[in-house]
């Protein structure tokens, strides 16, 4: 089920009702509530895969328990392993089974040999990157001693399958969002209401400005060998927004309905294109999968407290991983590798924390901003691009500076009013994102009266006839 | 506590909404008084109440048969009502519409494309939102209300409210009506008779040697419910096939007169696409049309 559609309209007022006002006075039964409705979300695309998140929480839930009353090390490493193999074996095998089957048959295509192999038709499940990695972060968590497991079944799959973040993140901690599903939920209108806001910024991010701007970024990067340097440019750029609309729209979506059944979800995206440096980018962006694996792989791994050689390796790990965690697919794999490399000297001069604290914005940081942003969006090509080799023409037909039009921008009647929309939401967009860094706020924060401006900005401008699916549902 | 959330949300969703309701009637009610689209160009344009012919299609009637230029040569009185994009169900109900607004004509040309003959329309097609503007008036309504897609039933919705329709075709009518405001006597991509015309991409003189079979069987059931309107209002009922590059239609009937110049134009300088003819076609296509619709009037 999408959140923009039809279907989640009706949906979540119905779970709305039967939460606050039919399972009110039990927990157990809220919880419950929980699970069904996350399920009947989940099995609204495809019914087959929740057995895939049943299993999962079934077996996370009993290495757990085991976790909490073993003692021995060896033992309790066995259980670890047991949970490791089982969700990364089943993230491998839905995810990279053809991929690596396919590289490998590459690899030996370079040496002349030709190899035959079949690769199998398997589909993605939705969500499957999102949901393992929210389960193993309890498992590890329970075998550092950071929590301890949970004896309630229910508890534990309501805060596998809660379905506002089931499949496109946040990526939550256990130690954060389980507890809530152990407590009784006290209705608070003001956290509400701030959630209700949430979701219309968050709609207004995906059908506004990621949907409109998707328009021209299909269009370019299906047709790159035709377009102009300008144009490939400004198409690198708007899929830089479409794919900041579409993902942190999500995220503010998730955040916002968890905030109407009570919980508080972290923050995901911190305003990104504000950022000065690629560090504090990804302090901004994607919150929760990039402190996932600061938490469970770079510090493990030895974080910056190692040698010159020790932190070199471990911030490409880092970024290579993270690369691949998005999909099967070389580009994401360059992608992660050319954030280690803007990121790596400022490590290296640590300067990598110069921004941390500091959040408002100055004139002289324009160019920082300004450099920055270009840097990301470059990066962002290998991220569209449905290749390696095609990233890279892309890159270089935009350095080559050939001589051309803006053409696709003005062609028609029809361009001109996409390009004025984009144009405006995204104005829109970064004015109210300024503000609210000024401010020192967290999330860009509406009042009744901006509410119901940016309501009519989305019935206006937004994208209904032909909307794009949420991207990151394809990781 | 819940009382003041579902105050707060009820005041932003019934003001945002209303105002947008508002928004919206205001945005059909531009186009009704605009001469933007067929439909209301058909009302605010055209004072002529009886016609000898009218034409209705899709993108190939739009660009093939030019009514100043038959009009010219058999000193007949005639309209382009043709709209790209829809299907013969569009057409039928352009033909109502005609006859809602008072209006007579004496044949009715009908110039969808070939397929379209033998298609199913299980949908609305790509550009009915154009009488979006009219859906109070009951033919609109009953046209959009018997398809059961999603934007069908926006569309029929839009009846009681107007902002489904207006924010699911926002590009196509929000903003056009907009522009109204500026230019009401805009017309979109056609000229004063309902004409327009694809332009000369390539003037390359090659003849087209040979033409394929395109059977028609007229299965689709608007035929006879298009006949039956005619019928109904004394109006002859012509079927017109415009030329095909490389293509000759097959099409026998008793129901209604043909003329069928699919393999008329023997040249690729003629056309825009295989689909289309470009400005010289149809200058050629609309003079064979002219002459053949000649002695039908006879």
């Amino acid at each position: 089920m999408l959140f923009n559609s039809i279907d989640f309209a009706i949906f979540l007022p119905i779970v709305f009702v039967l939460y606050w006002f039919v399972t009110k006075r039990s927990l157990s039964l809220q919880n419950v509530l929980i699970v069904c409705a996350s399920y009947l979300f989940y099995g609204w695309w495809d019914y087959r895969f929740l057995a895939l998140i049943a299993l999962s929480t079934l077996v996370d839930f009993l290495v757990a328990r085991q976790l909490q009353k073993e003692t021995v090390r060896k033992r309790r490493k066995a259980l670890l392993f047991v949970s490791l193999v089982f969700n990364l074996g089943m993230l491998a095998f839905f995810k990279y089974f053809n991929f690596f089957i396919e590289s490998w048959v590459d690899a030996w295509q370079l040496f002349g040999i030709e190899m035959q192999t079949a690769t199998l038709k398997i589909i993605l499940p939705v969500g499957i990157s999102f949901y393992t990695f929210q389960t193993l972060s309890y498992t590890m968590d329970v075998y550092r001693k950071k929590i301890d497991a949970t004896n309630s079944f229910m508890q534990f799959a309501a805060f596998v399958s809660f379905f506002p973040q089931l499949v496109a993140g946040p990526i939550e901690r256990a130690s954060h969002l389980l507890p809530q599903f152990q407590t009784k939920r006290i209705f608070n209108s003001e956290f509400a209401i701030s959630g209700f806001y949430l979701i219309i910024w968050g709609l207004f991010k995906k059908v506004v400005v990621a949907d409109n701007c998707a328009y021209f970024v299909n269009q370019i990067f299906d047709g790159y060998g035709s377009y102009s340097s300008m144009e490939l440019f400004l198409g690198a750029v708007l899929f830089a927004f479409q794919i900041y609309g579409d993902f942190s729209g999500y995220s503010d979506i998730a955040i916002g309905v968890s905030r109407l059944f009570g919980f508080d979800l972290k923050t995901n995206f911190s305003f990104p294109y504000f950022s000065r440096d690629i560090a504090e980018f990804w302090r901004r962006w994607h919150i929760s999968l990039s402190t996932w694996f600061r938490d469970y792989l770079y510090i493990p791994l030895g974080g910056s407290r190692g040698s010159t050689w020790q932190n070199v390796r471990n911030v490409f790990i880092v970024f290579l991983v993270s690369g691949f965690w998005h999909g099967a697919n070389w580009t994401f794999v360059v992608w992660g590798a050319i954030h280690a490399t803007l990121f790596l000297p400022l490590l290296l001069l640590q300067s990598n924390r110069k921004h941390i604290t500091s959040t408002k914005l100055s004139l002289q940081q324009v160019p920082m901003l300004v450099g920055t942003f270009v840097v990301v969006t470059m990066a962002w090509i290998f991220f569209r691009a449905d290749s390696v080799s095609i990233g890279y023409q892309y890159i270089l037909d935009i350095a080559s500076f050939n001589s051309g039009t803006t053409q696709v921008f003005y062609k028609t009647s029809k361009t001109v009013l996409f390009t004025a929309i984009i144009v405006v939401s995204i104005g829109i967009l970064l004015l109210f994102e300024f503000l609210a860094i000024q401010k020192d706020k967290k999330e860009v924060e509406l009042n009744r009266y901006t509410a119901i401006a940016v309501v009519l900005l989305i019935c206006f401008m937004g994208v209904f006839k032909n909307p794009s699916a949420f991207i990151y549902f394809q990781f | 506590m819940m009382q003041l959330f579902f105050k707060r949300i009820g005041f932003i969703l019934l003001l945002g909404f209303g105002i947008a309701m508002l928004v919206s009637a205001g945005s059909l009610w531009l186009l009704r008084q605009s001469s933007f689209y067929k439909p209301s160009f058909l009302v605010n344009d055209i004072p002529e109440k009886n016609f000898d012919y009218i034409v209705l299609g899709a993108s190939t009637g739009l660009t093939t048969l030019n009514t100043t230029v038959i009009d010219s040569v058999i000193q007949t009185k005639g309209i382009n009502l043709s709209m790209d994009d829809t299907a013969l169900s569009s057409q039928y109900l352009m033909l109502e519409h005609f006859l809602a607004q008072g209006k007579t004509t004496k044949f009715c040309v009908l110039a969808p494309s070939a397929a379209s003959f033998d298609a199913k329309d299980p949908d609305i097609s790509d550009n009915d939102y154009r009488f979006l503007p009219y859906i109070n008036e009951d033919y609109v309504f009953q046209y959009f209300k018997q398809y059961t897609s999603t934007r069908a039933k926006l569309v029929s919705n839009s009846k009681w409210l107007p902002m489904l329709g207006v924010s699911y075709f926002n590009v196509e009518v929000f903003y056009p009506s907009l522009f109204t405001i500026i230019q009401p006597k805009k017309r979109n991509r056609f000229d004063a008779k309902g004409n327009y015309t694809y332009p000369i991409k390539n003037n390359k003189e090659a003849a087209i040697s040979e033409f394929k079979a395109f059977p028609v069987s007229f299965s689709n059931h608007y035929i006879a419910k298009i006949k039956a309107l005619c019928m109904a209002n004394n109006i002859e009922l012509i079927c017109y096939f415009s030329p095909i590059k490389g293509r000759k239609v097959i099409a026998e009937t008793t129901s209604f007169s043909i003329i069928n110049h699919s393999d008329v134009l023997k040249n690729e300088a003629y056309f825009y696409d295989v689909l289309h003819v470009n400005t010289r076609g149809r200058q050629m296509a609309s003079i064979h049309f002219a002459n053949v619709f000649q002695t039908l009037l006879k």
